[in-house]
């Protein structure tokens, strides 16, 4: 894995959302055909950094390079095309509510390309039975149960054959046998496609299942990057915390403040 | 003196910046609908007359009622006054100068703000809320294209279409009052209408109708695309959007009256 090279490149990320900063001095880089994790708690700003990858929000300084092309300096219709090399699964599957399942997987096939609706009728299924969804093509999104809509949203996302796939938060609200089967699914498509996955997540079950390297980020910075044993390893404190799941200090919480907080005198 | 000076500056900051973003979903629009078709990016025509169908022609059995019954109201209160004069015949032109010029297009609009401008703020906010704006743009498709274009034109088109239909049907009103209550011949009441209908009468009438489909789409739009936090964020700007279009409405209704009364 390591001899493969870069081709998602992010240079001195820094991403502000109006005086305030939220990501900065970040920089990794995602290897082709590897499953790149993103890991950090709640409020770390991980899918603020996902949303910079895919270009839904744009960095106040720095470059994101992907393909070897700088997804950041592109005009509006450049990364219109270079979304048609990348899928992503958002954490509420993000499926159209008006459209049936199937209309939903056909979507960026009927925007993008100028296909028989018959072709377009087979590869939907084709793409529906790849990730287990066979039979419910008819179905409304909110007929089905969060992991079938979550599956739904990877059908959607590899409709176009994509280069790049990106996952927010995949396996987030989901009991673990329906977690596993997600994570499963996750490696699969990166097995057999060879695609380059991105993952945001905070469950570490998961990371143990997917990840090929992992990134760690903590109050907008990496704190730790490397494959799972590396990590495992580090000395920085959040890192050894995370991974050991210990709670944060409670007595560095200032308890006259906490007890300012309640009517406890 | 200073924080009243400091509000009025946020105000008026806040006013530009959504004057700017009108602006540019204006464009974004026009160039959806008139510039990206004819460079072959295609148009969501079948997208557009679904729209149609349920801008126009589902308005029109409550838009349809409600005109006939003002008709109804109109003759009533006419000749309530022309009674006295043994005028009641002249029912029929106040009844019908009143639906062209006014009372048509004025009704039509307010009604299709209120079911249609409404529900497209609640489907953008809501597509926003669940993040499916978001992944049409991570698909590489424009929501102005998919969305925005198709409603502009259905809107354009179905405004107009229903405002034609429900002059006919405010007259037919009139003529109904008229005829069984106050006790107008049925023929005279005809003569009386097509005598006093011109042809500007129903130009003046359809292009303000025209704008005022103009004035609902993009509120209803500009409202969906504000829509912050999740329920409660829709339902504020659906309320919003609604009032918004009304206000709309009759601005662009005293602008019309204005011009077409000194050309």
């Amino acid at each position: 894995m390591s001899d493969s090279k870069s081709v998602i490149v992010v240079e001195d990320l820094e991403v502000a959302y109006g005086e305030r900063v939220v990501l900065e001095s970040i920089n990794f880089e995602v290897r082709a055909g590897e499953i790149f994790v993103i890991l950090g708690g709640s409020g770390s700003g991980k899918t603020t950094l996902l949303r910079n990858l895919v270009g839904l929000m744009r960095p106040r300084s720095g470059r994101i390079l992907i393909g070897g092309q700088d997804f950041t300096a592109m005009s509006s219709d450049e990364r219109m095309e270079m979304r048609r090399k990348m899928g992503m699964c958002f954490q509420g599957s993000a499926l159209l509510g008006s459209l049936s399942v199937a209309d939903n997987v056909a979507l960026p096939l009927r925007e993008h390309t100028k296909l028989e609706e018959s072709t377009i009728d087979i590869m939907t299924r084709i793409k529906l039975e790849l990730v287990g969804l066979g039979g419910v093509e008819d179905y409304l999104p909110s007929e089905l149960s969060g992991g079938m809509r979550k599956r739904a949203g990877v059908a959607r996302a590899m409709a176009m054959d994509p280069e790049f796939i990106f996952y927010d938060e995949p396996s987030a609200g989901l009991d673990p046998i329906v977690a596993a089967g997600l994570d499963q699914l996750i490696r699969t498509m990166q097995s057999t496609f060879n695609l380059t996955s991105v993952v945001v997540t905070h469950e570490m079950e998961s990371v143990k299942i997917i990840a090929d390297r992992v990134c760690v980020l903590h109050k907008g910075r990496v704190v730790g990057i490397g494959s799972l044993d590396e990590l495992e390893r580090s000395e920085h404190p959040y890192v050894r915390q995370f991974f050991a799941r210990l709670p944060d200090d409670l007595n560095e919480i200032d308890s006259a403040y906490a007890r300012s907080l309640t009517a406890i005198d | 003196m200073i924080d009243l000076l400091g509000r009025l500056g946020r105000w008026t900051r806040e006013q530009i910046a959504a004057a700017l973003q009108v602006s540019v979903l204006i464009v974004e629009t026009i160039v959806w609908l008139v510039i990206a078709p004819i460079r072959g990016r295609g148009f969501r025509w079948r997208s557009a007359v679904e729209h149609v169908v349920e801008f126009g022609v589902r308005s029109l059995p409550i838009v349809g009622m409600i005109c006939f019954l003002i008709g109804v109201i109109i003759a009533l209160q006419a000749s309530y006054t022309l009674d006295q004069f043994g005028a009641n015949r002249y029912i029929a032109d106040l009844v019908a100068v009143s639906a062209l010029r006014e009372l048509a297009p004025l009704m039509t609009a307010i009604i299709i703000a209120g079911r249609c401008g409404s529900a497209i703020t609640a489907e953008i906010g809501t597509m926003k809320v669940n993040e499916e704006l978001d992944a049409l743009q991570v698909m590489g498709v424009n929501p102005v294209k998919y969305l925005v274009a198709p409603k502009f034109l259905a809107m354009v088109t179905a405004v107009p279409a229903v405002t034609a239909i429900s002059m006919f049907i405010m007259i037919i009103g009139g003529w109904a009052s008229a005829v069984f209550v106050v006790g107008v011949e049925p023929v005279v009441y005809v003569s009386q209408t097509v005598g006093s209908i011109v042809e500007k009468d129903l130009v003046t009438g359809l292009i303000k109708s025209v704008f005022f489909g103009v004035a609902i789409c993009w509120v209803g739009v500009y409202r969906g695309f504000q829509v912050e936090g999740g329920a409660e964020g829709v339902g504020l700007k659906t309320t919003a959007s609604v009032v918004t279009s009304i206000f709309l409405i009759i601005i662009v209704d005293l602008g019309f009256t204005v011009l077409f009364y000194y050309l």
